[in-house]
């Protein structure tokens, strides 16, 4: 009966309200001014001479439009390939199999990692100006197309068999029933996960624009440039100001492009999943559970992502994936029988992946691997295999210490937006502007502020270094236990209340428990955006240093040295290693320590 | 019969008024009414506000004008005098059967060992015995409104607050329960003086209340207090039951 139990008992109605009701921009106003913005440089018609030439710097709006148009372009393709082996992998029992898995590993390496070759491979086989493009369009390609590619397959994976049946029943097959059926149900996955494919992108836009190899920089004209170029010249004003229109883009793209038409698919969801219940799962094909057993493990998390993330995602969205992720009986039911498969299909899917980095890396860069004892003859003499495993661990270390300070501070934010409605409304906003910015895109700013005041020390280095990969790993925490916390449901809260669970005890055995499935799908993602942030945190071009690279030891800058290796032969038996060792460490840490967590959290799991 | 009436709690002109984009929405309509010891039933039809009423008796939520007095102090925040059911159960799914009694039960600040002998005791008098390590997740519908009706039970309180607890229930499961409940609730030993129950199913309110309070349509206002006056322990067949039905099921159409 204490007077201050209201205060520290959450407010139930503040819980339930959505999550971002932060003041907006108009749309409009928004609008017009990138309209301006954009397209009255464009009418001048000054800008194409300056493109072509490659001459001095177009001005801003054009870099903006540059990036866009890879942006665009990226996102096309990655849309293309999501339907064809989404839809593949989603109908076609029999390779969903292998495609799955195969998905799996390849989303899990980190995206970067294949930076050099490809971008190496295209700059030597295309002449100057349009290698680049070609390799900067494929490498955000990579960065965009899973999410849409997951998204495409729960979109066929939730067609409730009632309706699959009912199709059957009226002869709606072959192209009617993908265009009457398999797209709508496609389409709301669809949009949403477009939505992260461009945060994706937009990640890789300061990596690919500035591009060096051999000592030469290869940098495409666009907003990534601009930034990293007048944080190069130490103008922070500036580069500043090209932060700032690019988030100002970022954000206006996803306000004015996805959230309507996000909003406006919610129309083709499914209302509920409990059609196919416990008859309509019998019929299913072990294969098909197989899938859904994938798009539980992956595809729900990716779902519950962006849905924390960016906010305004209708309840029925929630509603179907809660249901989904939480319907486990016929999981359990099926796992026996499934395990055998699915291993073998992990087997496979495993020898594919690792195959197609030994063979992609060197035929892109035209080079005969030969035997394997010269290959690691090689590596022994130009790394030597004490600096490998040293390189790993420091990497590894640094993203330990960068998750530790992450983990730390994103659970005490969301237990404070849990618990003040003051606190949440002050800083909700500043971490939605926050995640929209690029981590990438801070890099030089964070190296001109860092670095350059504490010099080339170890220090100076490995702190910036952990500051970078911070800023590509907190989000991804922090918005996932905002998402739980706020999920949990009003019963709980209520019952927490009327038994006198309040401060404290409240964290303790309520928020934090509520929160820790979603730390671990947080922590998934933020080890991934982790490994993704060592190759371009660990080793950074600064034309302007005398002692040429800001370098800490690490996979991240082996691999991004060896793509400077004089030798040919050399450089590319190196980046091999460097990306299989990388890709290795991250398969191994997500089997022993995320997924096994991930098991043992089903308790926490809140019941649909 | 010697029956105090004095009121235990007491409900005064409470009104609750929603706001939702610049319309105001009238729930509750001036409502006051006496709980002395008693059964008492609140029916109404879907979506009057019968559970916020509950629940602003708890201090859960709070009336916009109007208030609720235990024993004569405005009751503001929950209260461990007054224990809750759940139409959802609300247990917290990472703590085990024992674990979700033991919740209510620290709340009654007594020392851990006998916060734990106290919680096994109601764990065992709804019929749990054996489920205590169990998870509610593991648990039936029925066996979860156990836990639910055990950790209220063990606040020990002087009010129950029961809202809709055996509507997600299936019907011979609810049958047993609501046995089950009415037993507890005559049994001299359990130190509950007043219980209030929501509750949509006029039934299952005759059966059980000596008192039914009916409410109309939103707004709510109470438009009929009817007296059960059936001795107990009663039959579900009992022809008493059926013309008290008839008359409060009148009132609400």
């Amino acid at each position: 009966m204490k007077a201050d139990s209201r205060e520290s008992t959450p407010s139930l109605a503040r819980l339930r309200r959505p999550i971002f009701d932060r003041v907006r921009l108009p749309p409009t106003v928004l609008l017009l001014s990138l309209v301006g913005f954009l397209g009255v440089p464009m009418v001048s018609g000054r800008f194409m001479s300056a493109v072509l030439s490659g001459g001095p710097t177009p001005p801003i709006p054009v870099l903006a439009l540059l990036t866009l148009t890879r942006m665009t372009l990226a996102y096309f393709l990655s849309l293309a390939f999501a339907l064809i082996y989404g839809i593949t992998t989603a109908m076609n029992h029999r390779t969903s199999h292998v495609l799955l898995p195969l998905l799996d590993i390849f989303q899990s390496v980190p995206v970067l990692a294949f930076l050099p070759a490809v971008f190496i491979f295209f700059i030597t086989k295309f002449p100057r100006g349009v290698g680049e493009e070609f390799a900067s369009i494929i490498l955000i390609f990579t960065a965009m197309v899973w999410a849409p590619t997951f998204g495409v397959i729960a979109g066929v994976n939730a067609i409730p068999q009632d309706i699959k049946e009912a199709s059957r029943a009226y002869g709606v097959k072959g192209l009617s029933y993908l265009r009457q059926i398999v797209l709508p149900a496609v389409y709301p996955e669809l949009v949403w996960s477009s939505l992260l494919a461009w945060g994706g992108g937009w990640y890789l836009i300061p990596v690919e624009e500035n591009f060096s190899y051999g000592g030469t920089g290869y940098p495409l004209h666009g907003l990534g440039n601009y930034i990293a170029t007048a944080a190069a010249n130490r103008d922070l004003a500036s580069s500043l100001f090209g932060l700032g229109v690019l988030v100002t883009i970022i954000i206006a793209i996803d306000e004015l492009v996805w959230r309507p038409l996000g909003n406006r698919a919610e129309k083709y969801k499914y209302e509920s999943v409990a059609a196919p219940q416990a008859g309509g799962a019998r019929r299913r094909s072990r294969v098909s559970a197989n899938v859904r057993k994938y798009e539980e493990r992956l595809v729900s998390p990716l779902v519950s992502f962006f849905k924390y993330e960016r906010a305004s995602l209708s309840s029925i969205l929630e509603a179907v994936h809660l249901k989904r992720r939480f319907h486990v009986s016929d999981r359990v039911h099926l796992q026996d029988r499934l395990a055998r498969h699915a291993l073998l299909g992990r087997i496979i899917s495993l020898i594919i992946a690792l195959t197609l980095i030994v063979v992609s890396i060197p035929t892109l860069r035209g080079i005969q691997i030969g035997s394997l004892g010269g290959a690691l003859q090689t590596i022994e003499t130009n790394v030597g295999y004490l600096t490998l495993a040293l390189d790993t661990g420091a990497s590894l270390l640094r993203i330990f210490t960068a998750y530790i300070i992450a983990l730390g501070w994103t659970l005490g934010a969301g237990i404070l937006i849990a618990r003040s409605e003051r606190v949440s409304k002050l800083l909700i906003p500043v971490f939605d502007v926050g995640q929209s910015i690029p981590g990438t895109a801070l890099f030089p700013i964070i190296i001109l502020l860092i670095v350059n005041s504490l010099k080339d020390s170890a220090i100076g280095l490995n702190l910036a270094s952990i500051l970078l990969l911070l800023a590509g790993m907190q989000w991804y925490l922090l918005f996932n236990i905002v998402g739980a916390i706020r999920g949990l449901p009003t019963d709980l809260l209520e019952a927490s209340s009327a038994y006198g669970i309040k401060g404290r005890r409240f964290v303790k055995e309520i928020l934090v428990p509520a929160s820790y499935p979603a730390i671990l799908i947080g922590s998934i993602q933020a080890w991934g955006g982790g490994w993704n942030g060592t190759i371009v945190s660990e080793y950074i071009t600064d034309p302007n240093n005398p002692t040429g690279p800001h370098k800490v030891p690490g996979l991240g800058a082996l691999l991004q040295s060896a793509s400077n290796y004089t030798d040919l032969y050399a450089s590319t038996v190196v980046i091999i290693a460097a990306v299989l060792l990388m890709t290795i460490t991250v398969l191994t840490i997500n089997r022993l320590v995320w997924r096994r967590l991930l098991r043992k959290a089903e308790k926490y799991k809140l019941e649909a | 019969m010697a029956v105090s009436t004095e009121p235990i709690l007491e409900v005064r002109n409470l009104t609750k008024t929603y706001v939702n984009e610049g319309k105001s929405i009238t729930v509750l309509d001036n409502i006051s009414f006496q709980v002395p010891k008693q059964f008492l039933a609140v029916v109404g039809p879907s979506g009057c506000g019968k559970s916020t009423m509950l629940r602003i008796m708890d201090g859960l939520d709070r009336p916009t004008s109007g208030e609720v007095l235990f024993h004569g102090q405005p009751v503001t925040s929950p209260n461990r005098k007054i224990g809750v059911i759940f139409q959802t159960f609300a247990l917290v799914p990472w703590k085990t059967v024992l674990g979700n009694v033991e919740m209510a039960v620290a709340y009654s600040a007594t020392s851990k060992a006998e916060q734990l002998k106290t919680a096994k005791k109601y764990v065992q008098d709804v019929g749990l015995e054996g489920f205590e390590t169990s998870y509610p997740k593991e648990l039936s519908g029925g066996m979860k409104q156990r836990v639910g009706i055990a950790r209220a039970l063990a606040l020990e309180p002087e009010v129950l607050l029961m809202d809709e607890p055996f509507s997600s229930l299936d019907a011979l499961t609810a049958e047993t329960l609501r046995r089950e409940v009415l037993d507890i609730w005559t049994d001299q030993a359990y130190p509950t003086n007043a219980v209030i129950m929501v509750t949509h199913n006029v039934q299952e309110a005759v059966y059980m209340a000596d008192r039914v309070l009916v409410l109309s349509g939103r707004p709510a206002k109470i438009v009929d207090d009817v007296r059960i006056e059936l001795a107990r322990p009663r039959s579900q067949r009992d022809p008493g039951l059926y013309d008290y039905a008839d008359r409060i099921v009148s009132k609400i159409t």
